[in-house]
C-alpha cells in the first residue's frame, strides 16, 4: 500500500469519512480510507441483528465482565448484549479525564454511523449568526445559503423521513413521509398547538426510511438499529456511502490502520501524507497523497493535528492561532419531564418506531431572554406501560402478572437538548509523556458546562412542564440532573472554522488555514453548537469541502 | 407500504440465513439443565419463588420458561458481588423455612412478609428487588414469556402508530 500514491487520504470511515470517501471517489480521485478499527461488512457482520432476546447472553443484560472491559461504554442507554461489539474496549483505548467526560466511541469501519441516533436537522441563520450577533467565540465563515444546497444533496442521497416544521429556525428539508404519531402524541400535538402560537410537536427528521429508497428499506419496525440494519433502512457508512465509493473503483479501504500524524514537508510547505500505526503489528508506516481529509471524530482528528509537530508547527499542525484543542462543546440534556395519561385506553400501536417526536426551539428566536442566550429543543418519547413497570415495587402473583402483561397507562418521557457556548477553557490535549498500547499520545479532556447552560436548563425544565400540563397530561414531573460532558455524544469544536487565521484553525471550506491541502470536516470544525443534532451538518460540510478540494486540485491551486 | 411484511420475509435471504439460529437454540433448550452456580437446595427454593412471583395464568409459569436456571446463570455473571451475597442469604433464609415444600398461599405469605423491609433497602442489598429484577427479565425475555405472556414480533414489518386496542391484546415484549 505504501508504494502506491493516492490522490486523497480520508482518515476515518464514520459519518463524515464515508461522505468524504464517496464524494472524492465520485470525482475520480484515487482515495484511501484509513480506519483505525476492524472491518465490519454491511449485513454480513451484523451478527446480532435478528436475534431474539433469549438468543443473546443473559437475555440482553450486560455482564460484570462487559462493564470491566467497557466501563464508560457500558453506561450508555444503547449498550447491551446486542450492541456491545460496536463500542470500544475502554481498557485497551485509554484516555485521561482531567474532568469527568464520557467518551462513547466506535472503532470499526462505519464508526458511530452504525449506532447513531439518526436525527438529521438543518441549522438556520439563527444558528450561523449567533456568535457574531453576541460577540461570542468566532463568527461562522458561512451562512445558511452556503450550506443549503449541500443539505439538500445529502438528504436526497441518504433518504430521511420526518415532518417539516415550517419554522424559520428549523429549515424545511427533503423528507419522506414521517412515521405515525401514536394516540398520546396526537393528543399532545393538539394541546401544544392550542396553547402556543410558536411551538409545535412534529415527528423528528430521521435518517430512517419510511419508504423504499434507492433499493434500501423501508424500515421494518424493529427499533434495533444499533445492531446494524439487515434491511439497510437507516443511514450508515457501511450501508450507503462506502458502497457508493467502492462502486467507482477508486476506493481503497484500509481497516486496522491508526492515524498518528500528518507528514509535513518543510521544503515544499505542504502536507504530503499520513503516518499511521498498524493495529496488529504496531509498525509505523507512511502513505502519501495530494490531499488529506481528517474525519476521525472530533477528539481524534484534533489529536492527529496536535501530534503533527514540525519546526513550522511546533504546537501541532494548523495551530498558529493556539485554538487547536480548545472550545470543546457538547449539548446538555439534563432537564426534561415525565408524565402519564389515563385516557386513550382503547388505542395502541404495532411495531417499534425508531425515532422520537420533536419540539423545535422556541426560546431566543424572535425575542431575547434575560437569563440566557441560545436555545434548546426537546425529544419526546411515549408508550403504553409494558412489563418493565413491574420490576420495581411490591407486586407479585397472578393478578400482578395479568396486569403487567397487558398494555398499561400511557407514559411520556421528554428531555431537552441545549446549546453550549464555546469556551476556550473547555479543551482537549495530547499527553507529552503518556502513550497508549499503540504508541499514540493519550488524549486528555477537560470540560465543564457554564452559567449560561445552567440558566438555560432551569427554563428547559419549566417550559416542558408547562406544555405538558397545558396539554392535559397527568402526574407531570419535571427533572433537573447534571449532564456529564460527552454524555450526549455530540462532542464538537477543538478545530474551529473561522474567517481569521489568527483566531481559528479552518477556513470557510474546512481547510487548515496554513496547510490548505488538509481538510477537517467532522465535529471538530464547529464554531458553535446549535441545539439541533449535528450529523447532517457534518455530512453537508464534508460534501461541500470535497467539492472544493476536487476543484482546487483540478485547477492546480492545491 | 410497497413491500408487504409477508412478501418481504419470504424474499429475504438475510432472514433465511439467520433462521438456522433458531434450530441451534431449540437444541440448546432441549438439553437437560443443571445448576452451574447455585446449590440444588438453593435452586429448589428459587424454582418455587419464581412461580410465586409469576405463576401459571393464561400463560405458563416462570419455571416452565426455566427462569430459575436463567437466574443461576445470569446472577453471578451480571450482578455485583454484594447483590449475589444478599440474594443467596435471602434464598437460604427461605430455604430454612422449607419454602419449596409449602403450599402456594403459605409461600406467598412468607414472601410478602419481607417485601416492605426489602423495598427500603438499596438494590444490591435487597433480596426481593434483585429477585423481581431477574425473575421478570428472565421470564419476559425468554421465548415463552415474550411470545405467550406478552406479544412479540421479531420483525414487525413496519410501524402503525395509532390503532384500536385489539381484544385480548397483550403488551408488546419490546418497545
Amino acid at each position: 500500500m505504501t508504494s502506491q500514491v493516492f490522490d486523497a487520504i480520508v482518515v476515518g470511515s464514520g459519518i463524515s469519512g464515508g461522505w468524504a470517501a464517496k464524494e472524492l471517489c465520485e470525482k475520480g480521485l484515487k482515495t484511501l480510507v484509513l480506519e483505525r478499527g476492524r472491518s465490519v461488512r454491511h449485513v454480513t457482520d451484523y451478527d446480532t441483528a435478528l436475534k431474539d432476546p433469549w438468543q443473546l447472553p443473559y437475555n440482553l443484560k450486560a455482564s460484570n465482565e462487559d462493564r470491566k472491559k467497557q466501563p464508560v461504554q457500558s453506561t450508555l442507554y444503547l449498550y447491551d448484549q446486542s450492541t456491545k461489539q460496536f463500542f470500544v474496549d475502554d481498557v485497551a483505548n485509554p484516555y485521561v479525564q482531567d474532568r469527568p467526560f464520557t467518551w462513547y466511541r466506535g472503532y470499526q469501519v462505519g464508526g458511530r454511523s452504525l449506532m447513531w441516533a439518526r436525527h438529521v436537522f438543518r441549522y438556520s441563520d439563527l444558528d450561523f449568526e449567533a456568535n457574531l450577533r453576541e460577540g461570542v467565540g468566532v463568527d461562522w465563515p458561512i451562512r445558511y445559503a452556503d450550506l443549503a444546497p449541500w443539505y439538500e444533496k445529502v438528504e436526497r442521497f441518504i433518504g430521511a423521513s420526518g415532518e417539516n416544521s415550517g419554522l424559520p429556525q428549523l429549515p424545511d428539508q427533503v423528507l419522506q413521509p414521517p412515521f405515525d404519531m401514536n394516540a398520546l402524541e396526537k393528543h399532545l400535538r393538539a394541546g401544544i398547538a392550542k396553547a402556543y402560537g410558536d411551538r409545535k410537536l412534529i415527528c423528528s427528521a430521521t435518517a430512517v426510511l419510511s419508504r423504499e429508497h434507492k433499493g434500501r428499506g423501508p424500515c421494518q419496525g424493529r427499533n434495533q438499529c444499533a445492531r446494524g440494519c439487515p434491511f439497510s433502512a437507516y443511514f450508515s457508512s457501511n450501508g450507503v456511502t462506502l458502497p457508493a465509493a467502492a462502486a467507482t473503483g477508486n476506493l481503497t479501504l484500509q481497516p486496522d490502520a491508526i492515524a498518528h500524524s500528518l507528514v509535513y514537508d518543510e521544503a515544499r510547505k505542504r502536507v504530503t501524507g499520513v503516518r499511521y500505526v498498524d493495529a496488529h503489528t504496531k509498525q509505523v508506516a507512511e502513505v502519501s497523497a495530494r490531499l488529506v481529509f481528517l474525519c476521525a471524530s472530533t477528539l481524534n482528528s484534533t489529536a492527529v493535528l496536535l501530534n503533527s509537530r514540525s519546526s513550522r508547527f511546533p504546537d501541532g499542525l494548523g495551530n498558529d492561532s493556539g485554538q487547536l484543542g480548545r472550545n470543546l462543546m457538547d449539548h446538555h440534556n439534563g432537564a426534561g419531564a415525565t408524565a402519564t395519561y389515563s385516557g386513550l385506553r382503547d388505542r395502541y400501536y404495532r411495531g417499534r418506531r425508531s425515532t422520537s417526536m420533536y419540539i423545535p426551539r422556541f426560546r431566543n428566536v424572535t425575542t431575547r431572554e434575560a437569563k440566557f442566550t441560545r436555545g434548546y429543543a426537546y425529544e419526546v418519547y411515549s408508550w403504553r406501560g409494558h412489563w418493565t413497570r413491574g420490576v420495581d415495587g411490591p407486586g407479585f402473583g397472578a393478578d400482578f402478572k395479568n396486569e403487567i402483561t397487558r398494555p398499561g397507562e400511557w407514559t411520556l418521557y421528554t428531555e431537552g437538548y441545549g446549546e453550549t457556548l464555546p469556551n476556550p477553557d473547555n479543551r482537549m490535549w495530547v499527553s507529552k509523556d503518556e502513550t497508549d498500547a499503540f504508541g499514540l499520545p493519550k488524549i486528555a479532556v477537560s470540560m465543564a458546562y457554564g452559567p449560561n447552560e445552567a440558566a438555560m436548563e432551569t427554563q428547559m425544565r419549566d417550559d416542558v412542564v408547562e406544555m405538558l400540563e397545558k396539554a392535559g397530561l397527568e402526574n407531570v414531573q419535571g427533572f433537573l440532573r447534571e449532564t456529564v460532558p460527552g454524555f450526549v455524544i455530540h462532542e464538537m469544536g477543538t478545530a474551529r472554522m473561522g474567517r481569521d487565521p489568527k483566531t481559528s484553525v479552518l477556513n470557510a471550506h474546512n481547510q487548515v488555514h496554513a496547510a490548505p491541502n488538509v481538510f477537517v470536516t467532522d465535529g471538530s470544525c464547529m464554531p458553535s453548537s446549535p441545539p439541533q443534532n449535528p450529523s447532517l451538518t457534518y455530512m453537508a460540510l464534508t460534501a461541500r469541502a470535497a467539492d472544493h478540494a476536487a476543484a482546487q486540485l483540478k485547477s492546480g491551486a492545491l | 407500504m410497497p413491500v408487504t411484511r409477508r412478501s418481504f420475509l419470504l424474499g429475504s435471504s438475510v432472514l433465511m440465513a439467520h433462521a438456522a439460529i433458531g434450530d441451534v437454540m431449540a437444541a440448546f433448550a432441549a438439553a437437560p439443565r443443571k445448576a452451574t452456580f447455585l446449590s440444588d437446595a438453593e435452586l429448589a427454593t428459587l424454582r418455587a419463588l419464581v412461580d410465586v412471583i409469576l405463576p401459571a395464568t393464561d400463560s405458563p409459569a416462570a419455571s416452565a420458561a426455566d427462569t430459575h436456571y436463567f437466574i443461576d446463570l445470569a446472577l453471578p455473571a451480571c450482578a455485583s458481588a454484594e447483590a449475589v451475597t444478599a440474594f443467596r442469604a435471602g434464598l437460604e433464609a427461605l430455604g430454612r423455612q422449607g419454602f419449596a415444600g409449602l403450599a402456594p398461599d403459605a409461600q406467598a405469605s412468607l414472601l410478602k412478609a419481607r417485601v416492605d423491609a426489602d423495598l427500603k433497602l438499596p438494590y444490591d442489598q435487597s433480596f426481593f428487588r434483585i429477585l423481581k429484577d431477574y425473575t421478570l427479565t428472565g421470564y419476559f425475555m425468554s421465548e415463552i414469556g415474550a411470545t405467550q405472556a406478552l406479544a412479540y414480533e421479531r420483525v414487525p414489518g413496519g410501524y402503525e402508530g395509532d390503532r384500536p386496542l385489539q381484544p385480548g391484546q397483550k403488551a408488546w415484549a419490546l418497545q
